[in-house]
Protein backbone atom coordinates (compact mmCIF):
# COMPACT_ATOMS: atom_id res chain seq x y z
CA UNK A 1 0.00 0.00 0.00
CA UNK A 2 1.43 3.49 -1.11
CA UNK A 3 -0.51 5.13 2.38
CA UNK A 4 1.12 5.92 5.19
CA UNK A 5 0.23 3.84 8.33
CA UNK A 6 -2.18 4.48 10.82
CA UNK A 7 -0.43 3.45 13.61
CA UNK A 8 3.13 1.83 13.09
CA UNK A 9 4.68 -0.53 16.17
CA UNK A 10 8.64 -0.44 15.74
CA UNK A 11 9.78 -2.95 17.63
CA UNK A 12 8.04 -2.36 20.75
CA UNK A 13 9.08 -4.30 24.19
CA UNK A 14 7.87 -4.43 27.14
CA UNK A 15 9.51 -6.13 30.21
CA UNK A 16 8.21 -6.86 33.71
CA UNK A 17 11.00 -7.32 35.89
CA UNK A 18 13.22 -9.76 34.63
CA UNK A 19 10.40 -11.18 32.15
CA UNK A 20 9.52 -9.81 28.48
CA UNK A 21 6.18 -10.06 28.05
CA UNK A 22 6.37 -8.62 24.45
CA UNK A 23 9.33 -9.13 22.14
CA UNK A 24 10.28 -6.65 19.33
CA UNK A 25 6.69 -6.38 17.93
CA UNK A 26 6.59 -4.67 14.43
CA UNK A 27 3.38 -3.91 12.64
CA UNK A 28 1.88 -1.30 10.51
CA UNK A 29 -2.00 -0.61 9.73
CA UNK A 30 -3.57 1.71 7.41
CA UNK A 31 -6.16 3.24 6.65
CA UNK A 32 -9.64 1.40 5.39
CA UNK A 33 -8.04 -1.88 7.06
CA UNK A 34 -9.11 -4.05 9.74
CA UNK A 35 -7.00 -5.68 11.20
CA UNK A 36 -6.63 -8.63 12.98
CA UNK A 37 -5.03 -9.77 16.53
CA UNK A 38 -5.00 -13.24 17.14
CA UNK A 39 -3.32 -15.21 19.58
CA UNK A 40 -3.83 -17.86 22.28
CA UNK A 41 -4.89 -16.20 26.15
CA UNK A 42 -1.67 -14.62 27.59
CA UNK A 43 0.22 -14.69 24.58
CA UNK A 44 0.17 -10.76 24.91
CA UNK A 45 -2.42 -9.26 23.20
CA UNK A 46 -4.07 -6.90 25.62
CA UNK A 47 -0.88 -5.62 27.03
CA UNK A 48 0.05 -4.63 23.47
CA UNK A 49 -3.19 -3.33 23.33
CA UNK A 50 -2.63 -1.37 26.50
CA UNK A 51 0.92 0.16 25.65
CA UNK A 52 -0.67 1.31 22.05
CA UNK A 53 -3.12 3.90 23.64
CA UNK A 54 -1.06 4.67 26.70
CA UNK A 55 -2.44 2.76 29.77
CA UNK A 56 1.30 0.85 29.78
CA UNK A 57 4.51 2.36 29.31
CA UNK A 58 7.02 0.80 26.66
CA UNK A 59 10.25 -0.83 27.73
CA UNK A 60 11.65 -0.38 24.39
CA UNK A 61 10.79 0.88 20.58
CA UNK A 62 8.23 3.41 19.78
CA UNK A 63 4.35 3.36 18.63
CA UNK A 64 3.13 6.19 16.50
CA UNK A 65 -0.18 7.19 15.91
CA UNK A 66 -0.59 9.29 12.47
CA UNK A 67 2.98 10.23 12.79
CA UNK A 68 2.76 10.71 16.70
CA UNK A 69 5.00 8.79 19.41
CA UNK A 70 2.82 7.71 22.50
CA UNK A 71 5.49 7.95 24.64
CA UNK A 72 6.45 11.47 23.79
CA UNK A 73 3.18 13.50 22.86
CA UNK A 74 0.79 11.28 24.37
CA UNK A 75 -2.53 13.99 23.74
CA UNK A 76 -1.93 14.39 20.30
CA UNK A 77 -1.45 10.57 19.49
CA UNK A 78 -4.15 9.37 21.12
CA UNK A 79 -6.41 12.03 19.93
CA UNK A 80 -6.87 10.28 16.70
CA UNK A 81 -7.86 6.69 18.54
CA UNK A 82 -11.14 5.48 19.88
CA UNK A 83 -10.52 2.14 21.83
CA UNK A 84 -12.44 -0.44 23.80
CA UNK A 85 -9.70 -1.82 26.12
CA UNK A 86 -11.35 -5.60 27.70
CA UNK A 87 -14.40 -4.90 28.82
CA UNK A 88 -16.40 -1.87 27.98
CA UNK A 89 -17.00 -0.52 31.65
CA UNK A 90 -18.70 2.91 31.38
CA UNK A 91 -19.85 4.59 34.69
CA UNK A 92 -23.06 2.08 36.02
CA UNK A 93 -24.85 5.09 37.92
CA UNK A 94 -24.76 7.05 34.68
CA UNK A 95 -27.06 6.93 32.00
CA UNK A 96 -25.59 5.53 28.48
CA UNK A 97 -26.55 9.54 27.50
CA UNK A 98 -24.45 10.48 29.95
CA UNK A 99 -21.40 8.48 29.57
CA UNK A 100 -21.27 9.68 26.15
CA UNK A 101 -22.01 13.61 27.35
CA UNK A 102 -18.61 12.46 29.83
CA UNK A 103 -16.24 11.62 27.40
CA UNK A 104 -17.59 13.96 24.13
CA UNK A 105 -16.25 16.57 27.10
CA UNK A 106 -13.05 15.74 26.90
CA UNK A 107 -12.40 15.77 23.10
CA UNK A 108 -12.76 19.31 21.81
CA UNK A 109 -15.21 20.03 18.98
CA UNK A 110 -18.00 17.26 19.52
CA UNK A 111 -21.51 18.42 19.51
CA UNK A 112 -24.74 17.33 20.92
CA UNK A 113 -25.58 16.19 17.34
CA UNK A 114 -22.71 14.45 16.50
CA UNK A 115 -24.05 12.32 19.94
CA UNK A 116 -27.28 11.95 19.11
CA UNK A 117 -25.88 10.78 15.90
CA UNK A 118 -23.59 8.05 16.74
CA UNK A 119 -26.38 6.93 19.10
CA UNK A 120 -28.28 6.46 16.32
CA UNK A 121 -25.61 4.81 14.92
CA UNK A 122 -25.14 1.71 17.32
CA UNK A 123 -29.15 1.36 17.42
CA UNK A 124 -29.26 2.66 21.38
CA UNK A 125 -32.29 5.37 20.73
CA UNK A 126 -34.54 4.13 22.69
CA UNK A 127 -32.29 3.10 25.91
CA UNK A 128 -29.81 5.96 25.78
CA UNK A 129 -31.54 7.81 28.78
CA UNK A 130 -31.63 4.33 31.33
CA UNK A 131 -28.97 3.74 33.96
CA UNK A 132 -26.12 1.85 32.49
CA UNK A 133 -26.17 -1.03 35.50
CA UNK A 134 -29.51 -1.66 33.78
CA UNK A 135 -27.77 -2.79 30.29
CA UNK A 136 -26.99 -6.01 28.90
CA UNK A 137 -23.67 -6.96 28.55
CA UNK A 138 -24.57 -6.20 24.58
CA UNK A 139 -26.05 -3.07 25.09
CA UNK A 140 -23.26 -2.03 26.92
CA UNK A 141 -20.70 -3.44 24.05
CA UNK A 142 -22.77 -0.92 21.50
CA UNK A 143 -22.23 1.84 24.42
CA UNK A 144 -18.56 1.00 24.34
CA UNK A 145 -18.66 1.21 20.40
CA UNK A 146 -20.12 4.41 20.59
CA UNK A 147 -18.06 6.02 22.98
CA UNK A 148 -14.78 5.06 21.00
CA UNK A 149 -15.96 6.38 17.87
CA UNK A 150 -17.81 9.33 18.89
CA UNK A 151 -14.70 12.17 17.89
CA UNK A 152 -14.40 9.50 14.43
CA UNK A 153 -10.88 8.42 14.74
CA UNK A 154 -8.83 7.39 12.57
CA UNK A 155 -7.40 4.07 14.26
CA UNK A 156 -10.40 2.14 16.19
CA UNK A 157 -9.16 0.11 18.80
CA UNK A 158 -10.66 -3.29 19.92
CA UNK A 159 -9.72 -5.91 22.84
CA UNK A 160 -11.66 -9.15 22.53
CA UNK A 161 -15.15 -7.10 21.08
CA UNK A 162 -16.86 -9.99 20.36
CA UNK A 163 -16.95 -11.61 23.98
CA UNK A 164 -20.37 -12.07 25.20
CA UNK A 165 -22.22 -10.78 22.08
CA UNK A 166 -24.73 -13.53 20.78
CA UNK A 167 -24.16 -14.32 17.11
CA UNK A 168 -26.10 -11.76 15.81
CA UNK A 169 -24.44 -9.20 17.81
CA UNK A 170 -21.51 -10.15 16.72
CA UNK A 171 -22.47 -9.87 12.86
CA UNK A 172 -23.77 -6.54 12.99
CA UNK A 173 -20.54 -5.65 15.00
CA UNK A 174 -18.43 -7.44 12.12
CA UNK A 175 -20.70 -5.83 9.59
CA UNK A 176 -20.62 -2.56 11.33
CA UNK A 177 -16.40 -2.33 11.43
CA UNK A 178 -16.29 -3.68 7.96
CA UNK A 179 -18.34 -0.54 7.09
CA UNK A 180 -16.33 1.67 8.94
CA UNK A 181 -13.26 0.80 7.43
CA UNK A 182 -14.26 1.15 4.01
CA UNK A 183 -16.64 4.18 4.09
CA UNK A 184 -14.53 6.21 6.60
CA UNK A 185 -10.92 4.94 5.58
CA UNK A 186 -10.97 4.02 9.83
CA UNK A 187 -7.95 1.42 10.47
CA UNK A 188 -9.39 -1.28 12.87
CA UNK A 189 -7.21 -3.37 15.07
CA UNK A 190 -9.48 -5.76 16.51
CA UNK A 191 -7.43 -8.71 18.67
CA UNK A 192 -9.16 -12.35 19.42
CA UNK A 193 -8.32 -15.36 20.46
CA UNK A 194 -11.63 -16.59 17.58
CA UNK A 195 -10.05 -17.68 14.66
CA UNK A 196 -13.38 -18.48 12.75
CA UNK A 197 -14.52 -14.43 13.54
CA UNK A 198 -11.19 -12.96 12.47
CA UNK A 199 -11.11 -14.76 9.14
CA UNK A 200 -14.57 -13.23 8.54
CA UNK A 201 -13.73 -9.75 9.75
CA UNK A 202 -10.16 -8.80 9.29
CA UNK A 203 -8.07 -8.03 5.74
CA UNK A 204 -5.11 -8.61 7.14
CA UNK A 205 -4.09 -10.56 10.57
CA UNK A 206 -1.10 -11.33 12.62
CA UNK A 207 -0.71 -14.08 14.73
CA UNK A 208 0.94 -13.64 18.41
CA UNK A 209 2.63 -16.41 20.36
CA UNK A 210 4.01 -15.67 23.90
CA UNK A 211 4.75 -12.25 23.21
CA UNK A 212 6.25 -12.57 19.74
CA UNK A 213 4.33 -11.74 16.06
CA UNK A 214 5.05 -15.18 14.64
CA UNK A 215 3.55 -14.37 11.16
CA UNK A 216 1.12 -11.98 9.38
CA UNK A 217 -0.64 -12.73 6.70
CA UNK A 218 -3.64 -11.37 4.32
CA UNK A 219 -6.66 -13.55 4.32
CA UNK A 220 -8.37 -13.91 0.82
CA UNK A 221 -11.27 -12.67 0.89
CA UNK A 222 -12.45 -13.36 -3.13
CA UNK A 223 -12.24 -17.06 -4.65
CA UNK A 224 -9.31 -17.51 -6.76
CA UNK A 225 -10.60 -17.75 -10.29
CA UNK A 226 -6.79 -17.27 -12.01
CA UNK A 227 -6.83 -20.22 -14.66
CA UNK A 228 -3.21 -21.19 -13.67
CA UNK A 229 -3.32 -21.16 -10.05
CA UNK A 230 -2.63 -25.20 -8.52
CA UNK A 231 -4.12 -26.16 -5.90
CA UNK A 232 -4.24 -29.43 -3.87
CA UNK A 233 -7.70 -30.68 -4.50
CA UNK A 234 -9.40 -33.88 -2.81
CA UNK A 235 -11.43 -36.37 -4.60
CA UNK A 236 -13.47 -37.96 -2.24
CA UNK A 237 -13.94 -41.50 -3.99
CA UNK A 238 -14.27 -45.49 -3.44
CA UNK A 239 -10.75 -46.18 -3.94
CA UNK A 240 -8.05 -43.86 -3.96
CA UNK A 241 -5.82 -46.28 -5.67
CA UNK A 242 -7.67 -47.69 -8.71
CA UNK A 243 -8.27 -43.66 -9.24
CA UNK A 244 -5.04 -42.63 -9.06
CA UNK A 245 -4.40 -45.84 -11.69
CA UNK A 246 -6.82 -44.47 -13.32
CA UNK A 247 -5.82 -40.96 -13.93
CA UNK A 248 -2.98 -42.21 -15.43
CA UNK A 249 0.04 -39.47 -15.28
CA UNK A 250 -3.13 -36.32 -15.41
CA UNK A 251 -2.00 -33.83 -12.70
CA UNK A 252 -0.06 -34.50 -10.09
CA UNK A 253 -1.45 -37.42 -8.40
CA UNK A 254 -0.78 -38.90 -5.19
CA UNK A 255 -2.44 -40.69 -1.89
CA UNK A 256 -2.23 -38.90 1.12
CA UNK A 257 -4.47 -39.58 4.26
CA UNK A 258 -5.86 -42.41 2.69
CA UNK A 259 -7.17 -39.97 -0.09
CA UNK A 260 -6.78 -38.85 -3.49
CA UNK A 261 -5.08 -35.64 -3.54
CA UNK A 262 -3.76 -33.86 -6.61
CA UNK A 263 -2.05 -30.55 -7.33
CA UNK A 264 -3.41 -28.92 -10.39
CA UNK A 265 -5.20 -25.99 -12.23
CA UNK A 266 -8.79 -25.49 -12.45
CA UNK A 267 -9.40 -26.56 -15.88
CA UNK A 268 -7.28 -29.93 -15.26
CA UNK A 269 -9.11 -30.68 -12.06
CA UNK A 270 -12.49 -30.89 -14.22
CA UNK A 271 -10.43 -32.99 -17.01
CA UNK A 272 -9.58 -35.31 -14.05
CA UNK A 273 -12.88 -35.29 -13.11
CA UNK A 274 -14.14 -36.06 -16.47
CA UNK A 275 -12.01 -39.27 -17.04
CA UNK A 276 -12.73 -40.74 -13.13
CA UNK A 277 -16.20 -40.66 -14.85
CA UNK A 278 -15.55 -42.27 -17.96
CA UNK A 279 -13.50 -45.16 -16.29
CA UNK A 280 -16.50 -45.80 -13.93
CA UNK A 281 -15.66 -44.69 -10.98
CA UNK A 282 -17.80 -42.65 -8.63
CA UNK A 283 -16.71 -39.51 -7.90
CA UNK A 284 -18.14 -37.82 -4.09
CA UNK A 285 -17.05 -34.70 -3.95
CA UNK A 286 -14.44 -32.60 -5.01
CA UNK A 287 -12.55 -29.74 -2.29
CA UNK A 288 -9.88 -27.64 -2.65
CA UNK A 289 -7.66 -28.41 0.54
CA UNK A 290 -7.13 -24.46 1.61
CA UNK A 291 -5.65 -24.60 4.57
CA UNK A 292 -8.26 -22.50 7.06
CA UNK A 293 -6.77 -19.77 9.30
CA UNK A 294 -7.50 -22.19 11.71
CA UNK A 295 -5.31 -24.46 10.36
CA UNK A 296 -2.60 -21.99 10.01
CA UNK A 297 -3.30 -20.91 13.21
CA UNK A 298 -2.62 -24.13 15.39
CA UNK A 299 0.27 -25.02 12.95
CA UNK A 300 2.15 -21.89 14.34
CA UNK A 301 1.29 -22.08 17.53
CA UNK A 302 1.25 -26.02 17.68
CA UNK A 303 2.71 -27.55 20.99
CA UNK A 304 2.11 -24.84 23.38
CA UNK A 305 0.39 -25.40 26.13
CA UNK A 306 -2.47 -22.55 26.16
CA UNK A 307 -2.49 -20.62 29.67
CA UNK B 1 -8.84 26.61 29.83
CA UNK B 2 -12.62 26.22 28.93
CA UNK B 3 -11.49 22.99 28.13
CA UNK B 4 -10.12 22.20 31.53
CA UNK B 5 -13.34 23.09 32.87
CA UNK B 6 -15.33 20.96 31.02
CA UNK B 7 -13.14 17.96 32.94
CA UNK B 8 -13.91 19.52 36.17
CA UNK B 9 -17.48 19.16 35.02
CA UNK B 10 -17.33 15.79 34.30
CA UNK B 11 -15.50 15.01 37.67
CA UNK B 12 -18.62 16.97 39.47
CA UNK B 13 -21.22 14.78 37.56
CA UNK B 14 -19.51 11.72 38.73
CA UNK B 15 -19.96 12.92 42.25
CA UNK B 16 -22.89 14.65 42.46
CA UNK B 17 -25.02 12.12 40.22
CA UNK B 18 -24.76 9.24 43.02
CA UNK B 19 -27.34 8.88 45.76
CA UNK B 20 -24.93 8.42 48.13
CA UNK B 21 -23.76 12.08 48.08
CA UNK B 22 -27.25 13.47 48.41
CA UNK B 23 -27.41 10.97 51.59
CA UNK B 24 -24.33 12.74 52.87
CA UNK B 25 -25.51 16.41 52.38
CA UNK B 26 -29.32 14.89 53.75
CA UNK B 27 -27.03 13.85 57.47
CA UNK B 28 -24.91 17.25 57.49
CA UNK B 29 -27.89 19.33 57.18
CA UNK B 30 -30.28 16.83 59.21
CA UNK B 31 -28.47 16.60 61.69
CA UNK B 32 -28.04 20.20 63.31
CA UNK B 33 -31.79 20.66 62.74
CA UNK B 34 -32.30 17.27 65.22
CA UNK B 35 -29.72 18.72 67.84
CA UNK B 36 -31.53 21.96 67.86
CA UNK B 37 -34.92 20.73 68.34
CA UNK B 38 -33.91 18.00 71.03
CA UNK B 39 -32.33 21.06 73.28
CA UNK B 40 -35.25 23.21 72.31
CA UNK B 41 -37.81 20.22 73.64
CA UNK B 42 -35.96 19.26 76.68
CA UNK B 43 -34.79 21.95 78.49
CA UNK B 44 -37.86 24.20 78.67
CA UNK B 45 -36.22 27.18 80.63
CA UNK B 46 -32.76 28.92 80.27
CA UNK B 47 -32.62 28.46 76.97
CA UNK B 48 -28.81 28.74 75.45
CA UNK B 49 -28.20 31.28 73.00
CA UNK B 50 -28.04 30.50 68.93
CA UNK B 51 -24.27 30.55 68.90
CA UNK B 52 -24.25 27.62 71.39
CA UNK B 53 -26.15 25.09 69.06
CA UNK B 54 -24.15 26.08 66.31
CA UNK B 55 -21.40 25.21 68.60
CA UNK B 56 -22.70 22.12 69.35
CA UNK B 57 -24.09 21.02 65.93
CA UNK B 58 -20.35 22.16 64.38
CA UNK B 59 -18.51 20.23 66.52
CA UNK B 60 -20.73 17.02 65.67
CA UNK B 61 -21.17 17.46 61.70
CA UNK B 62 -17.49 18.52 60.76
CA UNK B 63 -16.38 15.19 62.19
CA UNK B 64 -18.90 13.95 59.05
CA UNK B 65 -17.92 16.35 56.84
CA UNK B 66 -14.12 15.05 57.15
CA UNK B 67 -15.56 11.42 56.73
CA UNK B 68 -17.68 12.01 53.90
CA UNK B 69 -14.67 14.19 52.60
CA UNK B 70 -12.19 11.22 53.06
CA UNK B 71 -14.71 8.81 51.34
CA UNK B 72 -15.28 10.72 48.48
CA UNK B 73 -11.06 10.93 48.00
CA UNK B 74 -10.63 7.31 48.90
CA UNK B 75 -12.96 7.04 45.52
CA UNK B 76 -11.81 9.41 43.12
CA UNK B 77 -9.39 7.70 42.05
CA UNK B 78 -9.72 4.08 43.10
CA UNK B 79 -13.17 3.82 42.20
CA UNK B 80 -12.24 4.17 38.00
CA UNK B 81 -9.87 1.12 38.74
CA UNK B 82 -12.67 -0.44 40.34
CA UNK B 83 -15.23 0.08 37.90
CA UNK B 84 -12.45 -0.15 35.41
CA UNK B 85 -13.73 2.92 33.96
CA UNK B 86 -9.88 4.27 34.81
CA UNK B 87 -8.75 2.60 30.93
CA UNK B 88 -11.42 4.73 29.06
CA UNK B 89 -10.50 7.70 30.98
CA UNK B 90 -6.69 7.88 30.70
CA UNK B 91 -7.16 7.10 26.79
CA UNK B 92 -8.41 10.89 25.99
CA UNK B 93 -5.99 13.76 24.78
CA UNK B 94 -4.96 14.49 28.22
CA UNK B 95 -2.16 14.14 30.23
CA UNK B 96 -2.64 11.74 33.29
CA UNK B 97 -1.85 14.77 35.57
CA UNK B 98 -4.38 17.13 34.15
CA UNK B 99 -6.71 14.04 34.95
CA UNK B 100 -5.80 13.75 38.46
CA UNK B 101 -5.82 17.80 38.91
CA UNK B 102 -9.55 17.92 37.87
CA UNK B 103 -10.34 15.25 40.20
CA UNK B 104 -8.82 16.77 43.00
CA UNK B 105 -10.32 20.14 42.16
CA UNK B 106 -13.80 18.35 42.23
CA UNK B 107 -12.55 16.85 45.48
CA UNK B 108 -11.93 20.10 47.79
CA UNK B 109 -14.90 21.85 46.23
CA UNK B 110 -16.70 18.88 47.51
CA UNK B 111 -15.10 19.26 50.49
CA UNK B 112 -15.66 23.27 50.40
CA UNK B 113 -19.50 22.73 49.45
CA UNK B 114 -19.40 20.38 52.62
CA UNK B 115 -18.10 22.58 55.25
CA UNK B 116 -20.24 25.25 54.14
CA UNK B 117 -23.15 23.06 54.13
CA UNK B 118 -22.56 22.62 57.98
CA UNK B 119 -21.79 25.70 58.77
CA UNK B 120 -24.88 26.93 57.31
CA UNK B 121 -27.48 24.06 58.60
CA UNK B 122 -25.97 24.96 62.16
CA UNK B 123 -26.29 28.45 62.08
CA UNK B 124 -29.63 28.78 60.73
CA UNK B 125 -31.26 26.06 63.26
CA UNK B 126 -29.47 27.58 65.61
CA UNK B 127 -31.26 31.25 64.95
CA UNK B 128 -34.60 29.04 63.86
CA UNK B 129 -34.76 27.27 67.05
CA UNK B 130 -33.38 30.10 69.59
CA UNK B 131 -33.28 33.53 68.38
CA UNK B 132 -30.45 35.39 67.56
CA UNK B 133 -27.70 37.25 69.97
CA UNK B 134 -25.31 39.48 69.05
CA UNK B 135 -23.32 39.19 71.64
CA UNK B 136 -24.19 35.89 73.76
CA UNK B 137 -22.89 35.23 77.18
CA UNK B 138 -22.37 31.39 77.02
CA UNK B 139 -19.87 31.96 74.54
CA UNK B 140 -17.87 34.74 76.32
CA UNK B 141 -16.47 36.20 73.15
CA UNK B 142 -16.69 39.24 72.06
CA UNK B 143 -17.70 38.59 68.05
CA UNK B 144 -19.23 35.20 68.07
CA UNK B 145 -19.11 35.67 63.56
CA UNK B 146 -15.06 35.75 64.32
CA UNK B 147 -14.82 32.75 66.30
CA UNK B 148 -16.86 30.67 64.59
CA UNK B 149 -15.76 32.23 61.06
CA UNK B 150 -12.03 31.29 62.29
CA UNK B 151 -13.00 27.99 64.06
CA UNK B 152 -14.56 26.66 60.06
CA UNK B 153 -11.76 27.92 58.41
CA UNK B 154 -9.29 26.04 60.48
CA UNK B 155 -11.25 22.74 60.29
CA UNK B 156 -11.12 23.12 56.77
CA UNK B 157 -7.49 23.42 56.34
CA UNK B 158 -7.42 19.92 58.28
CA UNK B 159 -10.58 18.32 56.43
CA UNK B 160 -8.04 19.45 52.97
CA UNK B 161 -5.05 18.06 54.46
CA UNK B 162 -6.21 14.76 55.97
CA UNK B 163 -8.56 14.48 52.51
CA UNK B 164 -5.01 14.80 50.72
CA UNK B 165 -3.45 12.14 52.68
CA UNK B 166 -6.85 10.05 51.65
CA UNK B 167 -6.40 10.75 47.66
CA UNK B 168 -2.86 10.10 47.77
CA UNK B 169 -3.35 6.66 48.87
CA UNK B 170 -6.19 6.27 46.96
CA UNK B 171 -4.18 7.21 43.95
CA UNK B 172 -1.05 4.67 45.49
CA UNK B 173 -3.72 1.74 46.81
CA UNK B 174 -5.96 1.76 43.92
CA UNK B 175 -8.51 0.20 45.97
CA UNK B 176 -11.21 2.37 47.50
CA UNK B 177 -12.01 -0.17 50.59
CA UNK B 178 -8.07 -0.12 51.34
CA UNK B 179 -8.00 3.82 51.49
CA UNK B 180 -11.25 4.48 53.01
CA UNK B 181 -10.52 1.91 56.25
CA UNK B 182 -6.91 3.18 56.38
CA UNK B 183 -7.88 7.07 56.15
CA UNK B 184 -10.54 6.83 58.78
CA UNK B 185 -8.57 4.91 60.93
CA UNK B 186 -6.10 7.64 60.84
CA UNK B 187 -8.48 10.24 61.51
CA UNK B 188 -9.63 8.56 64.93
CA UNK B 189 -6.31 7.26 65.65
CA UNK B 190 -4.75 10.27 65.00
CA UNK B 191 -5.45 11.78 68.59
CA UNK B 192 -4.96 8.27 70.21
CA UNK B 193 -0.91 8.14 68.96
CA UNK B 194 -0.46 11.36 69.86
CA UNK B 195 -1.11 11.31 73.32
CA UNK B 196 0.61 7.62 73.04
CA UNK B 197 3.52 9.81 71.91
CA UNK B 198 3.65 13.12 74.16
CA UNK B 199 4.27 11.43 77.45
CA UNK B 200 7.94 10.05 75.58
CA UNK B 201 8.66 13.73 76.02
CA UNK B 202 10.41 13.79 72.50
CA UNK B 203 10.40 16.76 70.05
CA UNK B 204 9.79 14.70 67.40
CA UNK B 205 6.16 14.48 68.25
CA UNK B 206 5.75 18.47 67.17
CA UNK B 207 6.69 16.95 63.61
CA UNK B 208 3.98 14.63 63.89
CA UNK B 209 0.69 15.22 61.42
CA UNK B 210 -2.02 14.47 63.77
CA UNK B 211 -1.60 17.05 66.41
CA UNK B 212 -1.73 19.87 64.16
CA UNK B 213 -4.95 18.54 62.41
CA UNK B 214 -6.75 20.55 65.65
CA UNK B 215 -6.09 23.95 64.87
CA UNK B 216 -9.07 24.98 66.40
CA UNK B 217 -6.69 24.86 69.87
CA UNK B 218 -5.33 28.27 68.72
CA UNK B 219 -8.39 30.13 69.13
CA UNK B 220 -9.06 32.14 72.17
CA UNK B 221 -5.24 33.14 72.30
CA UNK B 222 -4.59 29.24 72.80
CA UNK B 223 -0.92 27.53 72.43
CA UNK B 224 -1.50 24.77 69.84
CA UNK B 225 -2.40 21.07 70.86
CA UNK B 226 0.58 19.63 72.39
CA UNK B 227 0.34 21.77 76.25
CA UNK B 228 4.22 20.73 77.01
CA UNK B 229 5.13 22.03 73.56
CA UNK B 230 3.92 25.27 73.21
CA UNK B 231 3.49 26.50 69.41
CA UNK B 232 2.20 29.09 67.15
CA UNK B 233 -0.35 28.59 64.28
CA UNK B 234 2.47 29.22 61.70
CA UNK B 235 4.18 26.53 62.91
CA UNK B 236 1.32 24.18 62.38
CA UNK B 237 0.30 25.92 59.65
CA UNK B 238 4.08 24.98 58.58
CA UNK B 239 4.41 21.52 59.26
CA UNK B 240 0.80 21.07 57.70
CA UNK B 241 2.15 22.39 54.27
CA UNK B 242 4.85 20.45 54.54
CA UNK B 243 2.83 17.12 54.77
CA UNK B 244 0.49 18.42 51.97
CA UNK B 245 3.56 18.97 49.76
CA UNK B 246 4.51 15.26 49.92
CA UNK B 247 1.30 13.75 49.45
CA UNK B 248 0.71 15.75 46.75
CA UNK B 249 3.89 14.79 44.91
CA UNK B 250 3.64 11.45 46.02
CA UNK B 251 -0.06 10.97 44.38
CA UNK B 252 1.43 12.80 40.89
CA UNK B 253 4.26 10.99 40.94
CA UNK B 254 2.35 7.73 41.00
CA UNK B 255 -0.64 8.19 39.21
CA UNK B 256 1.53 9.89 36.19
CA UNK B 257 3.51 7.35 35.95
CA UNK B 258 2.01 3.52 36.64
CA UNK B 259 0.87 1.11 34.11
CA UNK B 260 -2.34 0.32 34.25
CA UNK B 261 -3.67 -3.25 33.90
Amino acid sequence: MSQSPVVRLQDVTKKIGSRTIIDRISLEVYPGEVFGFLGPNGSGKTTTIRMMVGLMSITAGDILIDGHSIRREFPKAIRHVGAIVENPELYRYLTGYQNLVHFARMVPGISRSRIDEVVRLVGMESRIHDKVKRYSLGMRQRLGVAQAVLHRPKLLVLDEPTNGLDPAGIRELRDYLRKLAREEGTAVFVSSHLLSEMELMCDRVAILQKGQVVDIRSIRREPETSETVQDDVWFDVDSPEEALRALDGLGKGRIEDGRLTVTADRRTVADINRRLVEAGISVYGIRIKTKSLEDQFLEVTRGESVG
Amino acid sequence: MVDFLKLLQNENMKIYRRAATWVMFALVVGIPVMIALAVYLFTPDDLPSNWFITMIASNIVINLVAIFTVVKAADAVAGEFAQGTIKLLLIRPWNRSVILLSKYLALLLFGLIMTVAAFAASFITGVAFFGYAGSPEDMGRNSPWTFMLLWYLYQFISIVVIATLAFMMSAVFRSGGLTIGLSIFLLFAGNIITSILMPLNKPFVKYILFPHLQLTTYLDGGRGPLPQYPMTLEFSLAVLGAYFLVFVAIAWLVFSRRDVS
